[in-house]
């Protein structure tokens, strides 16, 4: 290390600027909290939550899809509500019953499981609606037609898929792994009997399949809603993947609300948005844009009690503590 | 060992430039397994992704929710940083032996702090942010607090480092002279101290950068949002849309750090003489004092409230099955999480150097050389790996890849800044002795910056280790798959032996790098 040079013109100039500088950072903090609360007043602070119905949706789909979906659906809550309605989006499944439970999402739609996992933590939430293919939705198994997979005639069947490369949706998709995962062990399919001792998790489901017909994996399960839609809009190479089997019916998707709803927005909201959903019609132009995106014919009240089996295969399977 | 093996072994240590290409032998045994991992299966997504780089989506929704995704994420990176590199200097001055030891007479407090501040360091920002989800919501804080937390105990550990290896001559002077400890330890070694701060300081704010992309493809807010969305979805146009963007604000933080950083005569990151006290103190003050209206501005706008720190949630309901998390695969999952961190340290640090003496005679290959690295630092691995699962089966060696790109590009940039610092003679005597460009360099230069080179190359395994949390996604069966799941069954046990593995396990990564830096340096 050289010594420290000598700088004889060091003093007054410097001096003061750091004084300066040693002021102003003093002086920062005083200015800062009363700014920072005007924009915490702004942007979501205590008054804000009451005004605004924060609506979201676990990322099972495309973005662009996502965004146009629930700007409509925000738009048609806002218009029958009065209320004004912001769609927040959430990229995770996670993060989107996290983001529920600690009160940052006032309407989520939730997959079976996710939606079972938000009201086990936020005792008291409410389920609205869903739709009238989710009482017995489905998934289907895909494979790479290289891999020589044939369809499987009972569930049974599912043994074939044993050492080989496979993979799931989302960790905490009930169409793209909770029931594939509980028809594969119906076969006596492990997850560490497949090829690399474990599944592979694609995130979503157009990813698994773009990556089965890649042959990244050679089979996968997906929800079979988006399978068709991506049959429709040409996404998938029928010579490269098809589907092996398709699941029994089991309920999925619904919307969930937030316990204190009527304290915020007014007695009887929560019931005021179930039936806002429900009367979702296809003659209505603007409903019909929003039934088609949900790929549905109407909603209608979920029972409950029909979201019991999905617990019981989640705790089965562990995702459910 | 016997005395004629260790005879042979002496005999056939390589000559120092030598060292930094050693590493570059992984790509042997890598490059004859690739065949067999590859299916092939998609390089026609792989060739849409690489044709869409030329027609991005121009729709202007597309181009606005990418740029206030990239809005977004910048300011987190700059709030996080900010807040990172104040709290981690106060921490650094605590943690320094030569303070407590001019303050109190003894290190013992120094040395207790710096074994706390392990702890935030060891677990990855996004594990940080995961954790700090749960207890705080969706709020912006919480992304922003996630990078300040691990950053700040880093600066932290490099400014205790940075001050201890300070002589003390003048110190010890100023005390005998009968300076109290404060004004003595302030006027010796604050001078002395400023120019690596501060260079360093630049680094942490390209780091933060990336680290806030990485936070959005985990779902907390940003382009990296938009990222993971659109690649999952496959819709590479409007991925390029906000790759572009955010490599456009990468490569002008870049170029103005490095300005600053010439300017004010600071060392690089890995610089081979120490300079002394930076110039331009004035300066430096001066863009400290515009910084702070900037990051009032976008604290505001991000709508970052620390009010919000007090209204922290319980966590989830749970119980511990600690017997289950016992009976998990630990010495599997342990061994393949290691073997990918060596695995990508090796192809990143080994790569560097070799594409470099590669790439030496071609200025265009150069050019293009620097560009893919460009992409590699940008591009967040997980969504690396998610494009290299289109022609490779899942497994370590494809998220290997994925980690040691992204690393590649990091330290192959540290590199060539260091290459293009280095003295020239040597190089220019050796070219004009007749040898080739390659040599000439390989000797010329490299031969100087070989060992700093691989004493950084240590320090970035270590990172590495910590990364691989974020590849769970085709690293089967590893720890980081399973910390994934984990989170995704609310299995806080779980999380919490995860946690404690992986702060172990870096605690000890960490010692065993140091180890090697010291052998490095000190040789």
């Amino acid at each position: 290390m050289l010594p420290l040079p000598f700088r004889p013109r060091l003093p007054r100039a410097s001096v003061r600027l750091a004084l300066l500088a040693g002021l102003a950072l003093a002086v920062a903090p005083a200015a800062l909290p009363p700014q920072l609360q005007q924009a915490a007043a702004q942007l979501g602070g205590a008054q804000a939550q009451q005004k605004v119905l924060r609506i979201s949706a676990i990322p099972d789909q495309n973005p662009e899809k996502l965004n146009r979906l629930y700007g409509l659906v925000a738009d048609e809550l806002s218009r029958q509500l009065k209320v004004p309605v912001k769609y927040v989006p959430v990229t995770d499944y996670t993060a989107a019953v996290s983001a529920f439970r600690t009160g940052d999402l006032d309407l989520v739609w939730f997959g079976g499981l996710t939606g079972v996992q938000a009201r086990l933590q936020k005792p008291g939430a409410r389920l609205l609606a869903q739709r009238d293919i989710d009482a017995a939705f489905t998934s289907v198994f895909i494979a790479n037609t290289s891999v020589g997979l044939k369809p499987v005639r009972g569930v049974k069947g599912l043994a074939e898929l044993k050492g080989k490369r496979f993979t799931f949706g989302s960790e905490s998709s009930t169409s793209g792994r909770l029931m594939p995962q509980y028809y594969l062990s119906q076969a006596g399919v492990k997850l560490k009997d497949f090829a690399g001792g474990a599944p592979g998790f694609s995130g979503s489901h157009d990813a698994t399949i773009a990556l089965v017909q890649s042959g990244a994996y050679q089979a996968g399960a997906v929800n079979e809603q988006v399978w068709k839609s991506s049959l429709r809009s040409g996404k998938v190479d029928r010579r490269k993947v098809a589907v092996i089997w398709r699941t029994p019916g089991y309920p999925d998707y619904h919307w969930i609300a937030q316990p204190n709803l009527d304290q915020r927005f007014g007695k009887g909201f929560t019931g005021k948005v179930q039936k806002a959903f429900v009367s979702l019609r296809r003659s209505n132009p603007q409903q019909a844009q929003i039934l088609e995106l949900f790929g549905a014919q109407q909603f209608v009240p979920a029972p409950v009690g029909q979201y019991s089996a999905i617990e019981k295969v989640g705790r089965e399977i562990g995702k459910i503590r | 060992m016997t005395a004629a093996s260790a005879w042979s072994w002496r005999a056939l240590r390589l000559a120092p430039p030598l060292l930094p290409l050693l590493p570059a032998l992984v790509w042997l045994p890598v490059l004859l397994l690739l065949p067999g991992l590859s299916h092939g299966g998609g390089w026609d997504l792989i060739g849409q992704f690489a044709g869409a780089a030329f027609k991005p989506s121009l729709d202007p929704l597309v181009l606005s929710s990418a740029f206030t995704g990239l809005g977004v994420t910048v300011g987190i990176a700059l709030l996080g940083w900010a807040l990172s590199l104040v709290l981690g200097l106060v921490g650094g001055v605590l943690s320094s032996r030569t303070v407590w030891r001019t303050a109190t007479g003894s290190a013992l407090p120094a040395e207790c702090i710096r074994r706390l501040l392990a702890v935030p360091r060891a677990v990855h920002e996004l594990l940080w942010g995961l954790l700090l989800l749960q207890l705080l919501g969706l709020q912006p804080v919480v992304a922003v607090l996630a990078i300040t937390i691990p950053y700040a105990a880093l600066v932290a550990r490099v400014v205790s480092d940075l001050l201890d290896a300070l002589p003390t001559a003048g110190l010890e002077g100023l005390r005998l002279a009968g300076a109290p400890a404060g004004p003595a330890l302030l006027t010796a070694l604050g001078p002395a101290l400023q120019p690596g701060v501060i260079s360093y300081g630049g680094y942490r704010l390209e780091c933060a950068l990336r680290s806030a992309t990485l936070l959005g493809v985990f779902g907390l807010g940003g382009l990296g949002t938009d990222l993971r969305l659109t690649l999952q979805s496959l819709q590479f146009r409007e991925l390029w849309s906000g790759l572009w963007m955010l490599l456009l604000v990468m490569l002008v933080l870049e170029a103005l750090l490095r300005v600053l950083r010439q300017r004010w005569g600071m060392p690089a990151r890995f610089g081979l003489s120490r300079r002394s006290v930076g110039r331009g103190g004035r300066e430096v003050v001066l863009g400290a004092l515009l910084l702070l209206p900037l990051l009032v501005l976008v604290a505001v706008a991000l709508g970052v409230n620390p009010l919000q720190l007090g209204q922290l949630q319980p966590l989830p309901p749970w119980t511990a099955d600690w017997p289950a998390v016992a009976a998990l695969p630990w010495p599997a999952l342990i061994g393949s999480t290691l073997a990918l961190t060596l695995l990508a340290a090796a192809l990143a640090v080994g790569s560097a150097p070799l594409l470099l003496l590669l790439m030496a005679p071609w200025p265009w290959g150069r050019a293009l050389m620097q560009a893919i690295w460009a992409l590699g630092r940008l591009w967040p691995p997980p969504l690396t790996a998610l494009l290299l699962l289109f022609v490779l089966q899942p497994g370590v060696l494809t998220a290997a890849l994925a980690l040691g790109f992204h690393n590649l590009g990091i330290l192959g940039r540290l590199l060539l800044e260091a290459e293009e610092a280095a003295p020239l003679q040597a190089e220019e005597a050796l070219a004009a002795a007749g040898a080739g460009p390659r040599l000439a360099l390989l000797y010329g230069r490299f031969s100087a910056l070989a060992r700093s080179y691989l004493a950084y190359g240590a320090y970035r395994a270590d990172v590495i280790l910590r990364e691989t949390v974020v590849v769970g996604l085709v690293g089967a069966a590893g720890l980081g798959s399973l910390l994934l799941e984990a989170l995704s069954s609310f299995a806080i046990d779980q999380l919490i032996a995860l946690v404690a593995v992986y702060v172990l396990l870096t605690l000890m990564g960490e010692d065993l790098s140091d180890r090697l830096r010291r052998r490095l340096l000190a040789a």
